[in-house]
């Protein structure tokens, strides 16, 4: 995939990092060329030293051909304007901007605009892990419906079946890593001590699911 | 003439000037303007009309009476604002009548009615046409 990242810190260096890595075609924009020192050595993309909502970058950015756009500077309205630039203008068919308002990144998807809140998603999974250690949120399925979570086994379910812990449509124990290696379950499948769990829920059958691993909800 | 309500985002010079001169004209008029300092500037000429504030944020776009103007004019000195005003503006709080200010001429090409613009004027654009007709008269004169 061609792929044009905006904004080289932290996040874009570390997404552009792994895409490149993972064989994709990546171009990395940023206005301060020192950022690009930010890229892994391993980084085989290109580089460009420009505004993200130029059209000259963009244009030899390649963005008539892409296939993706991130854009994740840190400035909430620039990454809302070179969204927008590559889904209208430019149609191209994955894009997503980074919004750190709470406010703004509730508004923009109703526009047309995808938007991963660091401030949202951060505050989340901290919450999370404040309130209930023992279950972690890995992961959120849409804009809610179902939640991904892992847990280690302890003493409730040592010994006891996938079967136990399966509702029908609204708990399914998706893998389990044991000692390192990952396997999917059937419904047979027994829970070792130390197991790591990969659990599916539906959102609303979550104090089901910490009921059934005897945690407090 | 029926007085119109207009919210200003960005209280510089450019704001503040066009401000004069639609009270003038019997208009109703409110600034959002972020920079502290230019807005106690302003407040000293509009007073309470003035509100201190991101424009570019929908809390302060409501604080300010968003939902009872006819027009907005985003006049700040950054165009991915004024644009991000113009799509909340536009397409959020439904205003009638979208004016924003062009920076960047490079940036021209962005405001464009499906992103909420109705009309965008580039001060830049305007003085560089106007010098280069001063020009031309002169030019005009001295071949004849």
């Amino acid at each position: 995939m061609h792929i044009i990242i905006i904004g080289c810190g932290r996040v874009g260096a570390r997404i552009a990092s792994l895409l490149s890595s993972s064989g994709n075609s990546v171009v990395v924009i940023d206005k301060n060329p020192e950022a690009f020192e930010r890229l892994e050595p391993s980084y085989k993309g290109k580089k460009i030293e420009g505004i993200g909502f130029d059209r000259k970058v963009l244009m030899e950015a390649g963005i008539d051909h892409a296939d993706a756009l991130a854009a994740v500077t840190n400035g909430d309205n620039s990454n809302v304007v070179v969204a927008s630039i590559a889904a209208q203008d430019f149609h191209v068919p994955r894009v997503v901007a980074r919004i750190n308002d709470p406010v703004r990144a509730e508004i923009f998807p109703k526009l047309g605009i995808t938007t991963v809140s660091s401030t949202l998603w951060t505050s989340g999974r901290i919450f999370e892990y404040l309130v209930s250690p023992e279950l972690h949120n890995v992961y959120t399925v849409g804009s809610a419906g179902v939640q991904l979570y892992e847990f280690e086994v302890q003493n409730v379910l040592v010994d006891r079946n996938v079967r136990d812990l399966s509702v029908a449509n609204e708990i399914r124990v998706v893998a389990i890593t044991r000692e390192g290696i990952g396997f999917i379950p059937v419904l047979g499948s027994v829970f070792k001590r130390r197991d790591r769990v990969l659990v599916a829920v539906d959102t609303r059958s979550i104090d089901k699911l910490k009921s059934m691993l005897g945690l407090s909800s | 003439m029926q007085p119109l309500s207009i919210l200003i985002i960005g209280a510089g010079k450019l704001g503040r000037e066009s401000g004069q001169r639609l009270i003038e004209a019997g208009h109703r008029l409110t600034f959002v303007e972020k920079d502290h300092q230019l807005a106690e500037k302003a407040k000293e000429t509009f007073g309470e009309r003035v509100i201190t504030g991101d424009g570019c944020d929908p809390k302060v776009l409501e604080r300010a009476g968003v939902a009872s103007v006819q027009v907005i004019i985003a006049a700040t000195g950054d165009d991915e604002d004024n644009l991000i005003i113009a799509e909340l503006a536009h397409h959020v709080f439904e205003v009638q009548y979208v004016i924003t200010r062009v920076n960047r001429p490079e940036n021209q090409w962005l405001f464009t009615a499906h992103r909420g613009v109705d009309t965008a004027f580039c001060p830049v654009t305007m003085m560089a046409d106007f010098i280069k007709t001063e020009i031309d008269k002169q030019t005009a004169k001295t071949h004849n």
